[in-house]
């Protein structure tokens, strides 16, 4: 087995595409991290030139003086406390949580680029996998050998799987080293809140609590990889039947492009929830932002990519091994 | 070397997979199962170091460190901006320096609450940069938010004023050592009681507290003590807010115009 | 032939749909014998070619290679098997070598001299380093070889394999599937549309029309039978009365067409002669494959 995916994992490597890939994210990330100093310096200039440790000293009395109304509900309270001791953090630390390190960066990047760019680019490595080999009429001698096909599907799986998850390392990896250029590389350490749950219009804040940002740069990469898994996995099924790659990428650009208007335009239309590509936005779970649709939870979208993701395998994997090829 | 590339580039793939992996599973651990657990623990400060001051035009700004309780927050002022507020505007009147206000002040917060707070960093950047540190403390000691003065007789109120006077004395001692040129505006005490039967016991009381406050701001060398005694002493209710404790905005007009009116500027500061 | 059938078919159907396209087939190749299998484009060659192989599964039948059942005992089967189909379509972004590489990492059963070995034996070893991309389609079909010897295999299935190449290179390629089939002792099937192809370097042929073999024989029965002679005599009508009297003649273009009979030709030429008629031209004729196909299928009017 191991040899069959060294095999794939030669293929993929010789056909340039993971190079084309890091080409891409190394291009596009000076040009976010661009775009991020220019924004860091527009707040900055918001803020008139007052001392940000003034202006975060005034949030922290604010906050000292809501907590210390009577009429507060208990788990606003503890949410209160927490955001005060994430300020107090900050303060006693000299972090200007206003001005973005390069692990911030990377944290703002991979949220908002886990329902497209990402996506996008595993889609790229994933599309000819199989439709490469049935257009190229390789498949006749890849299925010739002495093995079962199961196994062939199987390693050419693998070797999306190691793939997507060098992707992602590299995606970290360069946005980490490129933007470290320009916001330095530390505050690592730097607490984020994190926790949140909606139930119906209600934001519920007894789950909140503080991480520090390396744990919180590393569940959202965990899940920017989990969503990479998933689209990778849907777009293997769709090589699998077709020959043609451009058909492939065609049907999964369309589907993911689909998904980031139906997000913004879904919350009346409550099944649509079921469908992938709502779902992809798996960090905002974490940072506490409004789900698309009413009952979206992080284990409901995990859940559902995780019915499509194994659904695409059973598909790819049973049309596969039966198929004739001509 | 096209080998090694390929050898190196998987063995970094099947890392990364555990990499993200553990990521996924500590995203499940901690959405799911910490229960709201305080993780704060693991944030703890663990340097300690004074931010330094931010050396921008001293000469140009006056900065306003504001220290202390409601009154200084502006609790019963519907406009929010209490004695500070106006304080500030017949500030500006007077000077065209720009004026750099913190208001640090904490409703409810008692003198020993306040010794807590002076010694935070970002307090203590504020009071060394402070050109005007002005202050209000020992209502809640002693009033305990508006109803405790009845109940108590002198022996406790003797207790309580000694344990404030210590705490008074020790951040008097905390703010000069922090700054030592900048003026300390002490707003004393009023009494909000003054109307009702027994004010000749109430108000013989603040007396005495404002008495040894202003004794003990005597010691160190540029603290004033404001009296606002007097201010409120008749027509007690047209300058108190509806709970009958916190001042309305007239009375918070009169504690800044006082106050303001102490605060002296050179030639070359004035307009 | 004693010895065991590198490959054994046995009634083997495909279906599409309601529409039946491979209808029964059954034969055995021997090791050591290069078969034709030889059929117009349509009839259903490649199609069989694919099921003999595992591409494509068959409605019913068997495939046996090496004894051994395609359908259930897959990887044992292909461990026998070499094969070319359609055209030799390897991966043109990787080196010759490394597309060996590739291949041989898929059958754990061969080792690395064995890469080598093929190598010389299609005798590309000077340009075995350069990528696929670069090679001209002799390359690519010898190359497309060489992955196929790589597991030693007792059957070589080479689907036109002189499709495409100049007339050196067709000419190098009978040779070699004549040398593998003669000195490694392997059993070579090689399908054509080409008559002419299959008759110099075959043993036995078996022809397919319409999802059916209408014939399997050796070359030399199937052309010696399906020969003619061409008579261009003077004057004509006499003559194909004559020679209507031994055997069956039929007019075409002026001249007259009889079957060959090596032992009887002399006969009815001397006859002709002796009746005063003059013999300009007579000729043996080798059928072309449309030819042959009329008179296999035209007279019996299958379908």
């Amino acid at each position: 087995m191991t040899k069959l995916v060294h095999n794939e994992l030669l293929k993929l490597f010789r056909k340039k595409r993971l190079f084309v890939i890091i080409l891409i994210v190394a291009a596009l990330v000076p040009l976010f991290t661009y775009a991020q100093y220019q924004q860091a310096k527009t707040t900055q200039e918001k803020l008139g030139n007052a001392d940000w440790r003034t202006k975060l000293q005034q949030e922290i009395v604010d906050t000292q003086n809501r907590l210390s109304s009577s009429r507060l509900q208990d788990d606003w309270r503890k949410y209160l406390k927490i955001r005060l001791a994430q300020q107090q953090y900050y303060l006693d630390h000299d972090i200007n949580p206003q001005a973005p390190g390069a692990p911030t960066f990377m944290r703002v990047f991979v949220e908002n680029s886990i329902t497209l760019l990402l996506p996008l680019l595993v889609m790229v490595a994933a599309a000819d996998l199989v439709s490469s080999e049935a257009s190229g009429g390789t498949i006749k001698l890849l299925l010739t050998r002495p093995v079962k096909r199961w196994k062939i599907l199987l390693s050419k799986y693998i070797a999306l799987l190691l793939s997507v998850s060098f992707i992602v390392t590299a995606v970290a990896f360069l946005s980490y080293t490129i933007s470290g250029v320009v916001f330095g590389y530390g505050g690592w350490d730097m607490p984020l809140l994190t926790g949140f749950s909606t139930k119906g219009e209600e934001l519920l804040t007894d789950n909140v609590h503080l991480i520090p940002q390396w744990q919180y740069v590393l569940m959202e990469f965990g899940l920017v990889w989990f969503v990479c898994l998933v689209v990778g996995t849907l777009t293997f099924m769709l090589s699998v039947l077709l020959r043609s790659t451009a058909a492939v990428m065609g049907i999964m650009l369309a589907a993911l492009i689909a998904g980031a208007i139906l997000s913004n335009m879904v919350s009346s239309w409550e099944s649509a929830k079921y469908l992938f590509m709502v779902n992809l936005a798996l960090t905002d779970y974490i940072s506490g932002m409004a789900t698309p649709i009413e009952g979206m939870t992080l284990g409901f979208s995990l859940s559902v990519l995780l019915a499509w993701a194994a659904g695409g395998l059973i598909i790819a994997f049973a049309v596969f091994t039966k198929r004739d090829v001509y | 070397m096209k080998k090694k590339g390929l050898s190196l580039i998987t063995a970094l793939s099947i890392l990364s997979a555990f990499l993200w992996l553990a990521g996924l599973a500590w995203v499940i651990q901690d959405q799911f199962f910490s229960a709201g657990s305080q993780s704060m623990d693991t944030v703890k400060p663990d340097r300690d170091q004074t931010p330094s001051i931010p050396s921008d035009g001293k000469s140009k700004k006056l900065h306003i460190a504001a220290l202390g309780d409601s009154l200084t927050r502006g609790t019963g002022d519907p406009d929010g901006k209490g004695y500070i507020g106006y304080l500030k505007q017949e500030l500006a009147k007077k000077t065209k320096k720009e004026i750099e206000l913190s208001n640090s002040a904490i409703k409810g917060q008692t003198s020993k609450q306040l010794l807590d707070q002076v010694s935070q960093q970002q307090i203590k950047r504020q009071i060394k940069g402070a050109d005007i540190i002005l202050l209000t403390i020992g209502g809640n000691d002693l009033f305990r938010g508006g109803q405790g003065l009845q109940q108590l007789n002198s022996q406790a109120i003797n207790q309580t004023e000694e344990a404030y006077l210590n705490n008074l004395k020790e951040l008097y001692n905390e703010i000069r050592s922090l700054n030592k040129t900048g003026t300390i505006y002490h707003v004393g005490l009023y009494n909000p009681f003054s109307d009702m039967e027994d004010s000749k016991k109430t108000s013989s009381i603040v007396r005495k507290w404002n008495y040894d406050s202003a004794n003990a701001a005597a010691a160190f060398p540029n603290i004033i003590y404001v009296p606002t005694f007097d201010l409120f002493e008749l027509h007690v209710n047209e300058y108190l807010f509806s709970d009958h404790f916190h001042p309305n905005k007239e009375g918070y007009q009169l504690i800044g115009e006082r106050t303001a009116s102490l605060i002296h500027f050179s030639e070359e500061e004035k307009k | 032939m004693s010895r065991s059938p590198a490959l054994s078919v046995k009634n083997l159907r495909k279906s599409i749909g309601k529409k039946e396209i491979i209808k029964g087939l059954s034969f055995e190749l021997y090791p050591g014998e290069v078969f034709g299998f030889l059929g117009p484009n349509g009839a259903g060659k490649t199609t069989t070619i694919r099921m003999l192989v595992g591409l494509i599964k068959p409605t019913s039948g068997s495939v046996h290679i090496g004894g051994k059942n395609v359908q259930t005992e897959f990887g044992e089967a292909m461990k026998d098997l070499g094969c070319i189909v359609e055209n030799p379509e390897l991966y043109p972004y990787l080196t010759g070598w490394e597309n060996l590489e590739h291949f041989a990492r898929m059958d754990s059963s061969i080792p690395e001299s064995r890469l080598k070995e093929v190598v010389d034996l299609v005798d590309m070893g000077n340009r075995i380093h350069d990528r696929v991309s670069t090679y001209s389609l002799g390359m690519r079909q010898r190359l497309g070889i060489a992955q196929a010897l790589l597991g030693h295999p007792k059957l070589l299935i080479l689907d036109e394999p002189t499709n495409g190449l100049d007339p050196a290179g067709i000419r190098e390629m009978r040779e070699f599937i004549r040398f593998l089939a003669e000195k490694e002792k392997l059993c070579v099937m090689v399908s054509s549309h080409l008559l002419s192809e299959i008759q110099l370097m075959c043993d036995r042929v078996a022809i397919i029309s319409k999802g059916s073999i209408i014939r399997i024989d050796t070359v030399e029965a199937l052309l010696s039978e399906q020969e003619r002679v061409v008579w261009n005599a003077e004057p004509l009508d006499q003559a194909k009365h004559l020679l209507g009297k031994v055997t069956k003649v039929s007019e075409m273009e002026g001249k007259l067409i009889t079957l060959y009979d090596e032992d009887q030709i002399g006969n009815w030429n001397r006859l002709l002669v002796n009746a005063g008629i003059e013999v300009k031209e007579m000729r043996t004729k080798l059928p072309a494959l449309e030819d042959l196909f009329l008179e296999l299928t035209g007279g019996e009017h299958i379908d």
